[in-house]
């Protein structure tokens, strides 16, 4: 059963005046698509720990022009000063507060499209992907050509903020040329009711080319965060991704990693930390179709009260990829008795000479650490500050920026404190 | 110093220390050896205040205070440290912020200033030379890929950079070759004071030969069955501990 906004706010999209007509037929192809396929249930093997009924039985809208902001924001009040910023403020894209740096050209979805003859593939893997398709607003297409060195790292703010229950539907292309880097943080904040933000994301990394993308999602505890992220890697590329996931009732990054080149280097890390009844999901795959690349999964959650998680983890070695190192690891802390963690790391290896590992481990803190510490003369509390501090430091510490590594250590400070929101 | 006046204590129903006495005065290195089952990790848990043990019957005096009630920090804030048989791994913790916190957090219990990090590193430098240990270690997470002489020389220098009054080391010795039980030992001796005591737990009498102790004892079955000069470890040494069993 696909809920009655869905239907009305299609319509109301395809509409708009604002969006090109020639869009119509990919946004048709793929809500038909999604009609036939349906919202995930408990069934699918994939969403059996996800609760979708927020979204199933919510009664959102599309954003409005007059949902955009009232008065220019302050972007300082958002930490990270000194990268350059584009902002999305409730899907709408703000040209006037955003700046984008030289090397990098900015393009709607349809010129990108036109670029591209009209060929950019859509990834279709879940409904959430048909459901983007179908409804993408916030297009936004990030062009690097070849050797471009993008020194100062870049930003895509998303700004959720209302509260009239509505659906934002990013959808961000980056093409980074052929030996070229970047730094990439997307950052989401707001303050909001109940909202839903279900972002697309495709990424393709050229030969030689680098890219280090932070993802930072802090939204306000209210809001569904949907992220599908698909990752496209050439030979001999470097990407590495870090999340640190604070906020939201329900959020749940789909990543998918494709490696089709050779000598290709993935990192893929995350950081959950959830309390009250928050839901974060991890869902990861990686696909070595190539030769000698080296991979690695390397996810975290921290739970309190009566939150949830999940990491649902696979490393896909196809026929042919010799050579693969691929490593996974998943460890979970929980900290109340009523949190709950799913962890499920895979495997999927069809070729000889390969070096793959994986490993989870779910627990409360260790009492012999805590004696140890407080036999050293620091309380309980501080001990156990210090081991829930020393858990995630292992990801935040992979950030080598360090004005973006403070950032999310005061992310953490406050959470750590219980005064995120 | 320490004074425990016929300590039973054990887990749950099984009495583990049966009537044990022991007192250590200010100065003085005792060592208590004996097998393994004949208490010795009950004792030194006990004394540290690890949770998990009943104590049924007598008491634990420091500096002439019961502190069977107390927390581990509390009884750590009052000066007694325990050198740990097997030190615990804490990934993602920096060694030199573990240090340095509880450094500074006995210095606040005392109502002396804070250190901060150049201040503190200053201070640890010349504990690591006496150590023979590089800078390197600060930088690492506490334990983590440690071999088994470098987590036991990184309880020494917890040792010399909290100054306690009191030191137990649990089975030190174990899991060292012979340079690193000289170099631990050397960093003992130079550590002993007239106001400061050590009880060394041992197996063997390897660790004695670098450390003297002014008094030995043998632990079986959860008490002392007999106290003697560093001439008694010899002995031991010699003829196991058959002969003192009943």
């Amino acid at each position: 059963m696909m809920p009655d906004y869905l239907q009305t706010e299609f319509e109301k999209i395809l509409g708009r005046e604002y969006f090109s007509k020639e869009v119509h037929p990919i946004r048709k192809k793929a809500y038909d698509n999604l009609l036939r396929k349906g919202l995930p249930n408990k069934k699918c093997e994939d969403w059996r720990f996800t609760d979708l009924s927020a979204i199933k039985s919510g009664d959102f809208r599309i954003s409005e022009i007059e949902d955009g902001p009232k008065k220019d924001i302050r972007i300082s009040n958002h930490g990270l000063e000194s990268l350059d910023t584009i902002v999305i403020y409730n899907g709408h894209f703000q040209k006037n507060m955003s700046s984008v740096p030289k090397g990098i050209t900015l393009l709607s979805n349809m010129d990108y499209m036109n670029n591209n003859g009209w060929s950019v593939e859509q990834p279709e893997m879940t409904s959430f992907d048909l459901l983007n398709s179908a409804f993408m607003d916030s297009g936004i297409c990030l062009v690097i050509k070849e050797k471009t060195n993008i020194e100062t790292p870049l930003r895509i703010l998303f700004i959720c903020s209302g509260n009239e229950n509505i659906m934002i539907t990013p959808r961000i292309h980056l093409d980074l040329g052929e030996s070229s880097s970047l730094t990439l943080v997307e950052q989401h904040e707001g303050n909001c009711e109940e909202y839903f933000y279900n972002g697309s994301m495709i990424v393709n990394i050229g030969e030689n080319a680098s890219l280090d993308h932070v993802r930072i999602q802090n939204n306000s505890k209210k809001m569904i965060n949907m992220c599908n992220l698909h990752v496209q890697q050439n030979s001999r590329s470097n990407y590495s991704f870090s999340q640190f996931a604070f906020g939201g009732m329900l959020a749940r990054i789909n990543l998918n990693a494709n490696l089709i080149g050779e000598g290709i280097y993935c990192a893929l890390n995350g950081l959950s930390l959830s309390n009250d009844k928050q839901h974060s999901d991890a869902h990861v795959i990686t696909n070595h179709h190539g030769t000698h690349s080296t991979s690695s999964q390397n996810f975290k959650s921290i739970l309190k009260d009566r939150s949830s998680g999940v990491f649902n983890g696979r490393a896909i070695v196809h026929e042919g990829a010799e050579k693969t190192d691929s490593s996974q690891s998943n460890k979970n802390l929980l900290l109340s008795q009523d949190a709950i963690m799913n962890s499920n790391p895979q495997l999927e290896i069809y070729t000889d000479d390969v070096k793959c590992s994986h490993g989870s481990t779910t627990g409360a803190l260790e009492e012999d650490a805590l004696f140890y510490i407080q036999s050293r003369g620091l309380d309980e509390a501080s001990a156990r500050e210090l081991l829930v501090r020393g858990f995630a430091s292992e990801i935040i510490d992979l950030i080598s920026n360090d004005e973006i590594r403070d950032h999310v250590i005061d992310h953490f400070d406050q959470w750590i404190n219980g005064n995120n929101q | 110093m320490l004074n425990i006046k016929n300590l039973h204590a054990g887990v749950e129903n099984k009495e583990i220390l049966k009537g044990l006495d022991l007192s250590i005065k200010p100065g003085e290195m005792h060592a208590v050896m004996g097998r393994n089952g004949s208490g010795k990790s009950t004792l030194s848990n006990v004394i540290t205040g690890k949770d998990g043990y009943n104590i049924s019957k007598g008491d634990i005096q420091y500096n002439n205070e019961s502190i069977i009630e107390w927390a581990p920090e509390k009884r750590a804030l009052a000066g007694i440290f325990m050198s740990f048989q097997y030190p615990v791994i804490m990934p993602g913790v920096n060694n030199t912020y573990f240090l340095k916190a509880a450094l500074n957090a006995k210095r606040k219990n005392f109502g002396k200033k804070e250190l901060d990090a150049a201040e503190f590193l200053k201070i640890v430098k010349n504990k690591l030379n006496e150590l023979d240990m590089d800078t390197s270690y600060l930088q690492r997470a506490v334990n983590e890929g440690f071999s088994g002489g470098e987590k036991k020389r990184n309880e020494i220098l917890q040792m010399l950079t909290l100054e306690p009054e009191l030191v137990i080391m649990d089975e030190t010795d174990s899991g060292l070759d012979i340079d690193a039980l000289k170099i631990i030992a050397n960093g003992v001796n130079k550590f002993r004071d007239p106001e400061r005591s050590f009880l060394v737990i041992t197996h063997y009498q390897r660790l004695l030969k670098y450390i003297e102790p002014d008094v030995v004892h043998v632990l079986i079955d959860g008490k002392i069955v007999r106290s003697g000069d560093k001439e008694l470890a010899l002995e031991l040494e010699e003829k196991g501990y058959q002969w003192l069993e009943k």
